[in-house]
């Protein structure tokens, strides 16, 4: 047993002092590494794994050793590390090493795979110790896990499109002693691009660019959970902070989902109750931490599109901590403020501070006076005394000392006093009209003393000066009449209108649809049922539509003025609204293009009945036309072969087809891919639309002329609804000349 | 059975539980540890050996890197079992206090000794700078290193072993030039340094803890920062310690339920506790890479 002791401390000591040398001189490592792995491996004792495991970890991070030579002795190392990892190795110290070591190796080996696909096996060792990792990953020892956090950064930076900077060429000879992952934007000119995706090429045998990149983003995932799981440990969640920084500042792709998930986490929310001590204190680390991440990345980025709400958040966190927290913490701190009587100073001190609370007395029931009101004495001699007696100047000279040595918390609780009595005295009145003149006098009168007010009350002096007069009624005010506003300019009252506007689509946004229950009910109703008489999307969207048609109507002065109106940019913004979504907001395009055609109606009616004998032809601002036009050309280069219902729908429910619409609709069949499309809904149209059957039959021809794909659907229609048609004669004419 | 009527008042409330015993001194819970080794296995005391001699790597931070850090420099690698440790200032430059206030005496981080400092004050005006304490503190950093050094400037990971044999204090133990726990004297520096390690991007993918003990920047409070951080050190390298015996698979069975948590899981405990202790230097931390 000594004697294995002995071999242990001196084989120990053996590799200290090899380490040593490698410290003051790098060009040893290439030698010593390959010494001493067949000391440290898999199988030897636990004490030299574990120096194993930390001396590779720091030879692979190592900023003194050039790229070249630990590419080159990654080999051997990664299949040792692989090896221990596999027995399995279940010390946490030889973990928590080899670990670190993975962290340090996944850049290196990655980029040797991509200049050299040749080397699988060096590739498959790494893959094998990527998968034990993260296989084993939950399941590790708490220092274990922290450690594969930074792993996984390491992986996801490697595996996600990184810049790369076209000004180097290939993959010069890496003597640079820096690390390949410092950030570029140290460098004016790197030596090499970073380590990322970007420099993968596509065709590389061992990396696929797709499977690399869809497991970085779930790796990503994995780890941005510890900030959003509920229970998290400060350990953890400080150790994905303090790693972000550089995915952020790298890693533009996915910058806005980390910064995201930063934001939505709330440390305050872990503290949960017993909260001790250490909870406080993980809490207030989580909350430093993260401020520190969101300060550099601002600072890295001033204009960053976040940079707003990370600083609302960075607020945010302060108030949280500091309510979840600290508060608890102040009440925590009276008891073990020492109570051994060494302490009495500050004891006695902190008596003196809390005031003696005033002794308020309720008022009497029944109307009172101003006297009985500002009277807080209890003491009838006190209260009866007359001041008036005393001469001013006297007075002066009393109150003045009195108002300087009053305590600031009694003249505050006596003024509390004061004024939630005289609320309670207002609300009274309030509640009961006041009774008649005469009555209160009657009242009045025989309660009535008018100079008894002595207490130590430091206003009263001033109030008692005044004629004490018997005001029966403290609050009986006149109606108070708002001034009329200025009134506004034109453009004023345009920003306004928009604003409004503006705020009503915010609501399109947040409320939700009907619930299906309710929405049911009013189906039920049938014609009965009023539009937007719930506050549900629905109501909204009616309320938009009739403002934009109706509200107006009339209003706006001639069709030619040319000014741009409220009514038009409700349209404008009506119409961008349904061009977001279209196939969701189909419904609504034609509730307003309806209420626009309604509206047309309702005006030419109107104007028809204003007209005079000697005047000219009406005219009237006709919209639908304009609109459900513009609206079709919005979205007829979006519509997809597969969108026929929707489509159908919309031509099927807007009030009225004119032919410029059959010729949007014809202009489908210019691509091959939407002529069934249009052809399908030109013959719904034909058979179920009577009134524009005639040309849409046009449209038809005209479509079976024009597109020779239409050919075979078209001549289908025709046949059916114009067998005469002479287009079809021509055709057959023209086939049958073409045969000989 | 007798009724003691004091109690009479408490009702029926169960009264208070006893007091929980004072924790014992370090030196009798360095004893009871050693007592509970006693009972192991031949075979894990081998390990006992290297165990007990594992410390922990400390790095101390202020602004300046001549004040509060250096005090804590000294307690660490003169406390009566030293700790490895280096340290650094924050500051762009090292400023010392001049006649004036806004006259200060400013020299380059890196560049410029404590005995050049001390000769160049020691010119200047002895008298004053005697009195300020400044000499006397310079008379002390020139014991423990060459010169203050730049904690942006520092590059984890390269190996510090001329510091060795210029007889840096503390040296030994960290000439691998990585540190396992930082602890800065003002919350700036601790935002510098958080913020630093970050834009280091973490190379070494290395854990570090960062703590900040908040000390005011003055002799009197740097001598009680000082204490307090050796304080700290002590109660995390026993827990590392712990970690490193209770983690051996022959002295698994041994550890329980707390003995086996680790190191790392108890550092928000070990500062709370310490925290109660010294509640006049308000402290933070977090745990970020090197």
């Amino acid at each position: 047993m000594a004697q294995s002791t002995g071999n242990l401390g001196d084989q120990v000591a053996q590799l200290n002092a090899a380490r040593t040398l490698v410290l003051g001189d790098a060009a040893f490592y290439p030698q010593i590494v390959n010494g001493v792995l067949p000391i440290v491996g898999a199988r030897a004792h636990l004490e030299l794994r574990r120096w194993g495991a930390e001396f590779l970890a720091e030879t692979f991070s190592s900023p003194a050793l050039a790229l070249v030579q630990k590419e080159q002795l990654s080999a051997v190392a990664l299949q040792m590390l692989r090896d221990t990892l596999e027995l399995p190795e279940k010390d946490t110290l030889v973990l928590k090493h080899i670990v670190e070591a993975a962290a340090s190796l996944y850049p290196l080996v990655f980029r040797h795979i991509i200049n050299h696909p040749e080397d699988t096996a060096a590739w498959e060792n790494m893959t094998a110790i990527k998968d034990e990792i993260l296989r084993r990953w939950d399941s590790f020892p708490f220092p274990v896990k922290v450690c594969c956090i930074k792993f996984v950064q390491r992986v996801v930076q490697v595996q996600t499109h990184g810049v790369t900077d076209p000004r180097v060429r290939s993959r010069k000879d890496p003597q640079a002693t820096q690390p390949v992952d410092v950030d570029v934007d140290h460098f004016q000119r790197p030596e090499q691009n970073e380590t990322s995706l970007a420099i993968v090429p596509r065709n590389h045998p061992l990396l696929s660019l797709p499977n690399l990149e869809a497991e970085a983003s779930g790796l990503l995932d994995r780890l941005l959970s510890a900030l959003q799981e509920d229970e998290s440990d400060p350990l953890l969640v400080n150790a994905t902070l303090n790693s972000l920084s550089v995915l952020v500042r790298t890693r533009q792709s996915i910058g806005n989902k980390i910064i995201n998930a930063v934001l939505s986490f709330v440390p305050a929310k872990q503290a949960r109750t017993p909260i001790t001590p250490a909870v406080r204190v993980g809490v207030k680390s989580m909350e430093r931490t993260a401020r520190a991440l969101m300060v550099n990345i601002m600072r890295r980025n001033n204009n960053h599109p976040l940079a707003s709400k990370m600083q609302q958040h960075i607020d945010r966190l302060m108030q949280s901590r500091q309510e979840a927290v600290d508060d608890s913490s102040k009440k925590r701190g009276l008891p073990t403020e020492p109570t051994d009587g060494l302490d009495n100073a500050k004891r006695a001190r902190l008596e003196a501070e809390s005031p003696p609370l005033l002794k308020v007395p309720p008022l009497p029931s029944g109307p009172i006076s101003y006297a009985q009101l500002f009277t807080l004495t209890e003491d009838a001699g006190l209260s009866s005394f007359d001041v008036k007696q005393l001469p001013v100047d006297l007075l002066v000279k009393i109150v003045v000392p009195l108002l300087a040595r009053v305590e600031p918390s009694t003249m505050y609780q006596a003024v509390d006093a004061i004024r939630s009595r005289y609320q309670t005295v207002q609300k009274q009145q309030a509640a009961q009209p006041p009774p008649a003149e005469e009555e209160d006098d009657d009242d009045y009168e025989p309660e009535y003393q008018p100079m008894d007010v002595a207490a130590p009350e430091t206003e009263q002096p001033a109030q008692s000066t005044e004629p004490a007069d018997l005001q029966p009624d403290l609050v009986s005010l006149g109606p108070f009449v708002l001034p009329q506003p200025p009134p506004l300019s034109e453009t004023e009252a345009a920003d306004i209108g928009r604003g409004a506007v503006g705020r009503v689509f915010d609501m399109l946004a947040t409320s939700t649809t009907a619930p299906a229950a309710k929405g049911k009910g009013q189906q039920n109703l049938g014609f009965s049922r009023l539009a937007g008489s719930t506050f549900d999307r629905d109501a909204w969207v009616t309320l938009l539509t009739r403002l934009a048609t109706r509200a107006p109507a009339g209003l706006e002065g001639k069709p030619d003025t040319g000014k741009p109106t409220i009514s038009d940019s409700i349209r404008e913004t009506l119409y961008r609204y349904i061009l977001e979504d279209f196939r969701g907001r189909v419904n609504v395009g034609i509730m307003w293009l309806n209420e626009e055609w309604y509206n047309d109606r309702i005006q030419m009616k109107f104007a028809a009945s204003q007209r005079t004998e000697d005047d000219e032809e009406p005219s009237v601002n006709i919209h639908y036309d304009k609109w459900s036009l513009r609206l079709l050309d919005g979205f007829l280069p979006y519509l997809d072969s597969r969108d026929t219902k929707i489509f159908i729908r919309f031509l099927s429910e807007i009030p009225e087809v004119t032919i410029p619409v059959t010729q949007r609709i014809a202009s489908l069949a210019k691509d091959p891919e939407r002529v069934n499309l249009c052809v399908q809904s030109l013959m719904y149209l034909i058979m179920f639309r009577p009134p524009a059957r005639e040309m849409c039959l046009n449209a038809v021809e005209d479509v079976y002329q024009t597109y020779e794909e239409s050919r075979p659907a078209a001549s289908k229609v025709l046949s059916r609804w114009r067998p005469h048609s002479t287009v079809l004669e021509q055709t057959l004419v023209t086939r049958t000349e073409n045969q000989p | 059975m007798a009724y003691d009527p004091r109690l009479a008042s408490a009702g029926t409330a169960t009264p208070d539980p006893p007091p929980p015993p004072p924790p014992p001194p370090e030196s009798a819970m360095a004893a009871s540890a050693e007592a509970e080794l006693a009972d192991r296995t031949a075979a894990a005391s081998s390990q006992e050996q290297q165990s007990d001699s594992y410390k922990l790597k400390f790095c101390t931070v202020c602004a300046s890197n001549q004040n509060r850090s250096m005090e804590a420099h000294l307690r660490l690698s003169t406390a009566s079992s030293p700790f490895p440790v280096i340290s650094f200032g924050t500051g762009t430059l090292v400023r010392l206090p001049g006649p004036s206030i806004n006259q200060p005496n400013v020299y380059n981080f890196n560049t410029t000794s404590y005995s050049q400092m001390y000769e160049e004050l020691l010119a200047k005006d002895e008298r004053l700078y005697r009195n300020n304490g400044l000499l006397n503190m310079l008379e002390r950093n020139r014991n423990l290193k060459w010169g203050p050094e730049r904690f942006q400037d520092w590059v984890p990971g390269m190996p510090r072993v001329d510091h060795v044999s210029k007889g840096d204090k503390g040296a030994l133990g960290s000439e691998g030039g990585v540190v396992d726990v930082i602890i800065t004297c003002e919350e700036r520096c601790w935002d510098a340094v958080v913020d630093d390690l970050m834009n280091k991007g973490s190379q070494l993918n290395r854990p570090v803890h960062v703590f900040n003990v908040d000390i005011k920047d003055n002799h009197e409070e740097a001598l009680v920062g000082g204490k307090a951080i050796l304080d700290l050190a002590n109660r995390l390298n026993e827990a590392a310690v712990q970690e490193r015996r209770a983690h051996n698979p022959q002295g698994w069975e041994n550890g329980t339920g707390e003995a086996r948590s680790s190191f790392d899981e108890k550092v928000p405990e070990i500062l709370a506790a310490w925290q109660e202790k010294w509640p006049n230097l308000p402290a933070l931390w977090t745990l970020a890479w090197l």
